[in-house]
């Protein structure tokens, strides 16, 4: 995932703006991290650098 | 089925093409004669041209879509392009192509395989203006007003709630945005055996709605200049062909009268749509 998407990118359940937390990165994009709503308690995982953004029920 | 239901078994379905590789058009659960051949048929059959075909990696195209090329064709260098359930990033692809290094696509997907194949397309083909993310096209991830154009192939009908889609495409489009949809609409009611069936929902049949209350929906959730561009009848001969409806015939012991009628009452259509300004 590019940092540059970052601005568009808004919580699927109450599309409030997202933080986002790196643990891996290299030249290209974020590989592993997480985005964090700003509005509400849910928090999403990236793996593999595609961010899951699904609603929680759907995430298995 | 309830609307859970269908969210499982049309995620399910559609990771077990992922994992088999190629499939005919829109997405039997089972194939006989899979491969990239048939898919690049059914592709072409659709309405993408040699050079589409060629301008995509290798893998990408599963032929699942019922054709999206009026809406390629209309997007201009810069666009930020959302394709609403990318797959393996066919569309997503040919959109980059021609938005260029200052455009975006973003592909949206609900079925991990499918995610997994897209990104690995895009590592090996080096696309550098094309993301994907994982997520619902009932719960879009994006902003509001961050799209300039909104495109699906295919994939609209799979969903049990189709209001609640067009209403977050909306909200995500900036105003002036275009809504570019591809998609299986039915001119009659199908029987109530086929919709009923699992296998025909992940064949985008039971899940397809009336025309007149798709194009409805549409102008329901906001927008204006609502048109369809293009109107095609279902193939039959890709319906006989198709291993999902040839079971579904084969266990109805379906007359081929009545298997003429429900093919008639199939259609795919391309639709354009925009929001209009003042509604930020």
């Amino acid at each position: 995932m590019k940092r540059e998407l970052m601005d568009i990118l808004a919580c699927p359940m109450c599309k409030g703006p997202l933080q986002l937390e790196v643990t891996e990165e290299d030249e290209n994009e974020v590989i592993t991290g997480s985005l964090k709503c700003t509005q509400c308690p849910e928090t999403y995982p990236i793996n593999d650098a595609i961010p899951n953004l699904l609603p929680p029920d759907l995430r298995d | 089925m309830k609307e859970e239901e269908i969210r499982k078994v049309v995620r399910e379905g559609y990771a077990r093409i992922a994992r088999q590789d190629s499939n005919p058009c829109c997405a039997p659960t089972t194939s006989c004669c899979g491969g990239t051949d048939l898919a690049r048929d059914i592709s072409r059959n659709v309405g993408y041209t040699e050079e589409e075909l060629e301008a995509v990696p290798e893998g990408a195209n599963l032929g699942l879509g019922c054709g999206n090329p009026v809406a390629l064709a209309s997007l201009q260098e810069g666009d930020i392009v959302l394709d609403l359930g990318s797959g393996a990033g066919f569309d997503c692809f040919l959109a980059a192509n021609r938005v260029g290094e200052r455009g975006r696509v973003i592909g949206v997907d609900m079925t991990q395989e499918m995610l997994e194949k897209a990104r690995e397309n895009a590592r090996r083909a080096e696309y550098g203006n094309v993301e994907f993310r994982l997520g619902e096209i009932e719960n879009l991830p994006l902003a509001d007003d961050s799209v300039d154009v909104v495109i699906s192939n295919c994939v609209i009908n799979l969903s049990p709630d189709k209001k609640r889609v067009f209403a977050e495409t909306f909200r995500v489009l900036r105003p002036g945005g275009r809504l570019m949809v591809s998609d299986i609409v039915l001119l009659k009611e199908l029987p109530d055996f086929i919709k009923d069936s699992i296998e025909a929902y992940i064949g985008c049949l039971s899940g397809a709605m009336m025309k007149d209350i798709y194009v409805g929906t549409i102008q329901s959730a906001g927008f204006r200049d609502v048109r369809i561009m293009d109107e095609t009848l279902f193939p039959i001969d890709l319906m006989v062909n198709d291993p999902t409806a040839a079971a579904i015939i084969e266990k109805q012991e379906l007359p081929l009268e009545e298997l003429n009628e429900v093919a008639g009452s199939v259609i795919s259509i391309k639709v354009h749509a925009v929001k209009p300004n003042g509604t930020a």
